[in-house]
């Protein structure tokens, strides 16, 4: 389990993190969202302990990282956006070597376990510079494996790999989680993020922005809903307009015009847009309510943070 | 000390024998001192014996500039391809990367010196004469040529670590090593002159002597630059 506990971190003047609480429990994936410089790498290589907090603690396993960082470097398994291979190395040699660093009893055994688990047996005694970007980011994930951690963590770990790849190990980061294992996944991939996470922390400039079950963030945004009809989407938006409502043009599935508007109160918004159009003699053919993503959730939110910098400098 | 021989062993293994570039650089250095006796440098008839041990000085020393590009680029390179990150990421002892990397480049290199040595030894031998050769270079002088070799691969590679640790790509690490190499081959050429001038044994003391010192500061300022925190802050 992973406990960080109001950690700041700073670099000279630069304060990559802020006060920064937020917990993984075992069998949970939890995302950690941000735009680039939020803190996401610092927070995760703080975890991982190879990163001392400038305040604040983080406990893994109940094992303090100020107190105790080889025994927390001993419980995870981190897995960096880039492979960063020897690549001079074979595979066989590569995971031999880590496994003997983390004293994994059986290296030979674990080594070919893990190239069956990530389907790399017959590349085993190949050398890791020949390898494909995909292979060689499976590669670095058994690296992150070796020791079989308790807790792992991911920081993009999907980088560049082809959509099939990328679904196997979205298959095997869950498979991972059955296992009881706490996984913190760094990303920008919202949409892998929706997937496989049960809950998001979302940085903004080192501080948590929002956190929570992905589900309830998503729940959280204003209703929003889609109205498709026969007719000129420009007169429709003037109409709606005239009745108080904020409307942009969208697709529609059936191949109407249609138009997407936010109604904090459905029941007295929807009939007002449906007599609107009525009115003006379009043709309504559906009305429904748009599923919200991680996506509109996390832009929500990082617009939310963003708001106080935008009054500042307007 | 298990986990630094592992690097070492890596470290020797995968990427000085791996890398041909590497071989051809330490090839080339080991090659020069072998350039100097056939050259038939010295005083007609034979040198004497001092000219003798600053020839062997030269043959022991110069194959270890070699160890000083080593090492620039194995700590530069891992920090730019990132490899250090899973590095330390495992649980293993901050002086166990410095002291393993330091192995890596000292124990071949060094074996390189001794090669070198033995190779002036037995050209001396057949062009001087054995006789000649055993009374200019005893074994307890041959003995602290090397031991003057370590110090100096060990007081240089810990400089040179030191620069690798705040230096971001590969490339300037290596002009730091071409910085480093250039003025060790001076300090050399300066050392034969004062060696011929000096009792032979004071030059080789006050060599290591000084190799010590700079070795135990160079040491100390290496472990604290390589902490963990440091090095992953500017990664």
């Amino acid at each position: 389990m992973i406990d960080v506990r109001d950690v700041s971190r700073s670099f000279g003047r630069t304060l990559a993190l802020e006060h920064v609480s937020f917990r993984v429990e075992p069998g949970e994936i939890v995302a950690l969202l941000g735009p680039n410089g939020a803190g996401k790498t610092t927070a995760s290589r703080i975890i991982a302990g190879i990163l001392a907090p400038t305040a604040g603690d983080v406990l893994v396993d109940g094992i303090s990282v100020r107190a105790d960082p080889g025994s927390i470097r001993e419980r995870c398994g981190m897995v960096t956006d880039q492979p960063s291979l020897y690549e001079r190395m074979t595979l066989r040699a590569y995971l031999a070597f880590f496994c003997h660093l983390y004293d994994v009893p059986a290296a030979a055994k674990r080594t070919e376990e893990l190239a069956a688990i990530l389907g790399l047996t017959d590349r085993l005694d190949m050398r890791l510079g020949a390898f494909s970007r995909g292979m060689k980011q499976k590669v670095a994930i058994a690296r992150g494996l070796v020791h079989d951690p308790p807790v792992l963590l991911l920081d993009e770990p999907a980088t560049a790999l082809d959509p099939e790849t990328a679904r196997s190990l979205r298959s095997f980061i869950v498979s991972l989680r059955a296992r009881h294992r706490a996984i913190l996944l760094c990303t920008h991939d919202l949409d892998e993020a929706q997937r496989i996470a049960d809950r998001a922390v979302i940085l903004y400039r080192g501080r948590v922005a929002r956190e929570g079950l992905t589900g309830a963030l998503r729940a959280d945004l204003h209703p929003r809903f889609v109205v498709s009809f026969t007719g000129d989407v420009a007169v429709a938006r003037a109409t709606l307009a005239r009745a108080g409502v904020t409307a942009e043009a969208t697709a529609s599935e059936n191949g109407h015009a249609a138009l997407r508007f936010d109604a904090d109160e459905p029941g007295t918004t929807n009939p007002v847009v449906l007599r609107a159009l009525l009115a003006s003699g379009l043709q309504v053919v559906t009305l429904v309510r748009e599923e919200r993503s991680l996506e509109d959730a996390y832009f929500s939110i990082v617009a939310e943070a963003r708001k106080p910098e935008d009054e500042h400098r307007g | 000390m298990g986990k630094a021989a592992l690097i070492a062993w890596r470290e020797i293994r995968w990427e000085i024998f791996g890398d041909r570039g590497a071989i051809l650089r330490t090839g080339f250095f080991a090659f020069l001192p072998i350039l100097f006796v056939m050259s038939g440098r010295g005083v007609p008839g034979g040198p004497n014996d001092i000219s003798m041990l600053v020839l062997a000085l030269q043959s022991t020393l110069i194959p270890a500039l070699s160890g000083v590009a080593l090492i620039a680029s194995t700590f530069t390179q891992e920090k730019e391809n990132g490899t250090l990150v899973p590095l330390l990421a495992s649980p293993i002892r901050d002086i166990d990367i410095v002291v393993g990397k330091l192995l890596g480049m000292v124990v071949p290199v060094m074996l390189i010196c001794a090669g070198s040595l033995t190779v002036f030894y037995v050209l001396g031998t057949l062009l001087y004469g054995a006789s000649r050769v055993r009374h200019a270079l005893p074994p307890e002088i041959l003995f602290a040529l090397l031991v003057v070799a370590l110090l100096y691969l060990m007081t240089a590679g810990s400089w040179v670590l030191i620069v690798a640790a705040v230096v971001r790509t590969s490339r300037a690490g290596q002009q730091i090593a071409g910085l480093m190499i250039g003025l060790s081959a001076a300090i050399f050429a300066v050392l034969g002159v004062a060696a011929t001038r000096i009792a032979d044994g004071w030059a080789l003391l006050g060599l290591g002597l000084a190799f010590v010192a700079a070795d135990i500061v160079a040491l100390e300022i290496a472990r604290r630059v390589w902490q963990r925190s440091e090095v992953i802050g500017r990664i």
